[in-house]
């Protein structure tokens, strides 16, 4: 039996997958941490990803153009974002915390009308792409894009950063905490608007990443951020609000699922997921690693 | 100057307005709206034109430059007087977001808010569906240039629409002639198809592999995979196309998904392992895609100005176009069509004496225009104009920034010869209409 185009679709999914999860992570951080279904998610990476390209191209002009160009980029536009993250928290999203759901993603909402208007009138309707001049490479007899590995090695970095961050700082212990009980935490003395101002511009950031990291796959178009939104509640929904584990195996279990519907089933891949979805809510509301208490 | 007059020179800018026109286009715009459509029609009041196009979405990468480039098309139309000498043409615009419920709705206020005489657009068949209930109802002119799938024009047929631009069965034709004589002469068997999973990938699958297995049974295709509009990540599908390892593969699909696949597909290697022929490959692609688009591709295009640069119409279009919007302002195929879609209008109010409806409607009936392809008629039973698709070898040309397909291998397939309804079945196809 040939495997390759089994290992193959198995590679594609775990890309599939990494693209997910460094977007959803920002999302299920914010939800868990200050419980707060940001919609404006995916228009604020779309935005991020026009920032990207933006920096991409003024140090293309001023150095001369170079793929690595893109490292300085994204740095710069997760630092632009993630001030954009903290400012909105500070001047919008606060002011919902107390409000009911409905109002909440109505607020929300309203972010990926204006941030879309932000984006026609700053960079217009045409599609913004980076080209890095990626070559193919040939792998178990067939061709594979090489940028597909920056992709996966990215995604498991910032997982294993989360991962250290939430685990082996003080800081990173408090968003834990908050997550499980922010009235303790509170209680405790911490200053409970500064971590949300600080997790809201850390989601944003994790945002930008992704939508720098994309910029060479993915051609930047209105309307994007409204196709890939859907796929991210997924992963958070099957993964739990607020698990960075969860998020990730999700990611995983969507991104390889996916991948495999596609070789057999073509017709049902999306059907597959939502399955799964509908699964996850059925047995286990708060999702696979998510927690049942809030208080 | 302050950040209010900043933003009003972006706002202007964008829209190639001056402020005085703009105040004024407001005074008139609502004065038009107390004034009965039919009463402007006849005294030479302004005539409106509503278009409906996305400019979010997934065809938003499509319209851009027919959204920019219609309103200098409206103006030089002004200066020669408007439609008959004395109608001056104003322009409406909304965003359909490719929804055909949002397209339905904003029909719906261009009519009865608006009041417009005639609505362009839209860019997705699914969209134009919906839209005709509205104008069919209303009795409006609706002057279709992208959406094509051949129910437009059969199935919900209405004699307020005109089609500018060649239906899906006339693309899917030209495609099978092209991949018939490429398979023949490569031993070609198997392919794949890959296709946006609604109205228009749909029926364009289904007249490619119609025809294809009409001129060549013994290619089969060996598996379908439809995926749904507004794919971010085709990666999973690429492999799984190179994993059945066809002789090639087939096509329906476009848009921003169009740009997506391809860049993906570019970079994964899928085209040095497997053949795309007829995909659709516009000039705005090649324009965007210009370093990253694979030279020998054969692509597909439906009005690509450097198939006509001998007419008159088109070299004057791509001159003033070129004014207009820089020395890369070359027009792509959906400006180009929604341009011929105005001439038809001014041709048709012309040959009618009238910018009634019903007496446009007569007047192009069965008529011929002159386009930017040339001399064109409708055909008499489905207000279809017989317009060519266009297939060709991607290629660099040292005459443009971008390339072009290269014009030794460019097929072009008239619409009468790939037309496989007869007029009689395109009347049985016609749905029955109160």
């Amino acid at each position: 039996m040939d495997i390759a185009p089994y290992a193959l679709q198995l590679f594609s999914g775990l890309s599939r997958a990494m693209v997910l999860f460094l977007l959803s992570a920002g999302l299920s951080l914010i939800f868990g941490v200050m419980n707060i279904l940001n919609f404006a998610h995916a228009t604020l990476w779309l935005l991020s990803g026009y920032v990207t390209f933006s920096i991409f191209t003024f140090l293309g002009q001023q150095f001369g153009a170079s793929p690595w160009m893109l490292v300085p980029a994204i740095a710069g536009a997760v630092a632009v974002m993630a001030l954009v993250g903290f400012a909105l928290e500070r001047f919008l999203i606060r002011h919902t915390y107390d409000r009911e759901l409905p109002e909440q993603l109505l607020l929300t909402f309203a972010l990926v009308l204006i941030l879309g208007d932000v984006i026609k009138l700053i960079w217009g309707l045409e599609n913004r792409r980076i080209n890095l001049g990626v070559r193919p490479i040939e792998m178990l007899d067939t061709l594979v894009n090489p940028y597909q590995f920056v992709i996966i090695g990215t995604g498991v970095a910032v997982a294993v950063g989360l991962w250290l961050f939430l685990h082996r700082t003080r800081l990173g212990k408090i968003v834990r905490a908050a997550v499980y009980s922010r009235s303790m935490v509170s209680a405790l003395g911490i200053p409970i608007p500064k971590i949300y101002a600080l997790v809201f511009a850390l989601g944003v950031g994790l945002a930008a990443l992704a939508g720098g990291v994309f910029l060479p796959l993915l051609p930047m178009a209105l309307g994007v951020d409204l196709d890939i939104i859907v796929q991210c509640f997924a992963v958070v929904v099957i993964g739990g609000f607020g698990s960075m584990l969860g998020t990730f195996v999700a990611s995983i279990i969507v991104g390889v699922v996916y991948s495999f519907s596609i070789l057999f089933w073509p017709d049902g891949a999306l059907a597959m997921i939502f399955l799964i979805v509908i699964a996850v809510l059925i047995v286990r509301p708060w999702g696979l690693f998510g927690t049942e208490l809030r208080y | 100057m302050s950040a209010h007059d900043k933003k009003w020179e972006a706002l202007t800018d964008h829209l190639k307005l001056s402020r005085r026109d703009f105040v004024f286009s407001g005074m008139a715009a609502g004065a038009l709206t107390l004034t009965p459509r039919f009463v402007r029609a006849q005294a030479g009041m302004p005539y409106k034109i509503g278009v409906l196009l996305p400019s979010t979405g997934t065809g938003a990468n499509y319209m851009a430059h027919a959204i920019k480039g219609l309103p200098v098309a409206i103006a030089e139309l002004n200066k020669r007087g408007g439609l008959l000498g004395k109608h001056q043409v104003e322009m409406v615009y909304r965003d359909t977001e490719t929804k055909p419920d949002v397209g339905a709705r904003e029909a719906k206020s261009l009519i009865l808010n608006d009041k417009v005489d005639a609505i362009f657009g839209t860019y997705s068949s699914a969209v134009a569906l919906a839209v005709q209930e509205i104008v069919h109802e209303h009795k409006v002119l609706h002057f279709a240039a992208t959406s094509n799938s051949s129910k437009i024009t059969q199935d919900n047929f209405t004699p307020y629409t005109y089609q500018f631009c060649p239906d899906s069965n006339m693309q899917s034709g030209a495609v099978v002639v092209a991949v018939s004589r490429m398979a023949k002469k490569n031993n070609w068997k198997t392919y794949v198809s890959l296709g946006q999973d609604y109205e228009w990938g749909r029926d364009t699958h289904k007249g490619f592999t119609t025809g294809l297995a009409k001129v060549a049974p013994n290619i089969k295709e060996a598996r379908q995979m439809w995926f749904k509009l507004g794919e971010t990540d085709f990666t999973s599908y690429i492999t799984a196309i190179m994993a059945a390892k066809p002789d090639f593969m087939f096509g329906a699909v476009a848009g921003k998904d169009a740009e997506t696949f391809m860049q993906q597909a570019g970079q994964m290697g899928l085209f040095k392992r497997v053949p795309f022929p007829g995909g659709l490959i516009a000039v705005n692609d090649l324009k965007a895609q210009r370093k990253t688009l694979p030279r020998g591709i054969i692509g597909l295009a439906r009005c690509p100005f450097f198939a006509h640069l001998k007419e008159p119409i088109m070299q004057a279009y791509i001159k003033r176009d070129r004014t207009a919007f820089g020395p890369d302002g070359y027009p792509d195929d959906w400006a180009c069509m929604y341009y011929d879609a105005l001439g038809g209008l001014e041709q048709g109010a012309k040959k009618a004496g009238s910018t009634s409806t019903e007496a446009i409607v007569k007047a192009l009936k069965g008529a011929s225009v002159e386009t930017c392809r040339g001399k064109r008629s409708f055909r008499d039973c489905s207000n279809q104009l017989d317009v060519p698709s266009y297939v060709g070898e991607v290629w660099d040309s040292p005459d443009y920034p971008f390339p072009i397909y290269k014009p030794d291998t460019m097929i072009l397939v008239e619409g009468h010869e790939v037309w496989t309804q007869s007029c009689e079945d395109v009347d049985k196809l016609k749905k029955k209409r109160a």
